[in-house]
């Protein structure tokens, strides 16, 4: 009887255990569930980077703005059971290969809630931007 | 013991002096990158570098200043107001937006404008020049759009952790119209017990 008691309040703790960390994570829902027209086949090549953040890339869209220049959205999202913060830095490349120097190519940070999502986003700034180029540093 | 103790001695000085040199030499970071100085209290050179960014890309994926009466558009920097208690200069951040706009023949900023000009010497060279030919107005100067903005903190604490939010505010007015032509507001919000190095 000691045994079965001792058991049923293991199993109760673990249960605690095992639950506390899903506390406070956030829970995602969308209307969407086809990758949009303007998905990007570069994805893969994000998430390889991402994911040595504990991240992973769900999408990479890039689609040319009214006004000509090539806009750049990636959903990341966060399986982990805590928040993640990083930093990115998104720098432009034209049609050879070069870098477009620009001070719209800066650091910035993103906090991701645990379970949660969100949106790194660029623009290039200038028409000759066709590519890009992601670093992603840890912060936390 | 006596040699134990002197050996103890000399040791606990080396290691005293050894502690003294201990510390940051130093030395050259990339501005705004992941080294920089986080502050709480403070608005910081990556806050500004973010809030220049995203007030651009706006301004290229909107167009706004495509739409103004000349090729390109001719831009008064107006009035942006800091009125956040950290003390940094604005130009900071318009300067970096100006970089981008003028050398990419987005905008060409007009500086002999208004009543308080950026630079009342080129001024008072363009109004001269324009009396001795008779005109009278400077040819040449006929801005579309003025920028104006205001940068706002708004603070708050729980327990030792304070937190603080950096609002930057900008306005394009259309100055044939009379109205807002462009508006974007980029936040930057900072939370912690003491400021750090790095993000």
């Amino acid at each position: 009887m000691n045994y079965a008691a001792a058991m049923v309040v293991r199993v109760g703790v673990l249960a605690v255990i095992l639950l506390l960390p899903a506390c406070g994570t956030v829970n995602i829902t969308s209307t969407r569930d086809a990758p949009a027209a303007t998905a990007h086949p570069k994805q893969t090549q994000v998430n390889d980077l991402l994911m040595q953040v504990f991240v992973h890339c769900r999408e990479l869209r890039m689609f040319r703005s009214d006004t000509g220049y090539e806009q750049l959205q990636i959903d990341v999202a966060n399986d982990d059971f805590r928040q993640r913060n990083l930093a990115w830095r998104i720098d432009w490349l034209d049609a050879k290969g070069n870098v477009i120097e620009s001070p719209m190519s800066v650091w910035k940070s993103c906090s991701i809630a645990a379970g949660g999502m969100a949106t790194l986003s660029s623009v290039a700034p200038s028409r000759d931007g066709v590519d890009f180029r992601l670093q992603v540093r840890r912060s936390d | 013991m006596k040699p134990f103790n002197s050996l103890a001695a000399t040791m606990s000085a080396a290691g005293l002096f050894s502690l003294w040199g201990c510390g940051t030499p130093a030395r050259p970071i990339e501005t705004g990158g992941t080294e920089s100085i986080t502050s709480i209290d403070d608005v910081d050179m990556q806050d500004i570098n973010k809030a220049a960014s995203g007030m651009l890309e706006s301004l290229l994926v909107q167009g706004t200043l495509s739409g103004g009466k000349n090729k390109p558009a001719q831009l008064v920097i107006g009035t942006i107001v800091n009125d956040t208690s950290s003390r940094f200069d604005v130009g900071e951040m318009t300067y970096r937006m100006r970089e981008q706009l003028v050398n990419s023949g987005q905008a060409a900023v007009v500086t002999t404008y208004g009543n308080n000009p950026e630079d009342a010497t080129a001024q008072d060279a363009a109004k001269r020049e324009a009396f001795l030919k008779g005109q009278t107005s400077v040819p040449g100067v006929d801005p579309d759009f003025s920028l104006t903005g205001k940068i706002t903190q708004v603070k708050r604490e729980a327990g030792n952790v304070r937190q603080a939010t950096y609002t930057f505010r900008l306005t394009l007015t259309n100055l044939r119209t009379g109205l807002e032509a462009w508006t974007k507001v980029v936040d930057v919000t900072k939370q912690g017990t003491k400021n750090a190095i790095g993000f």
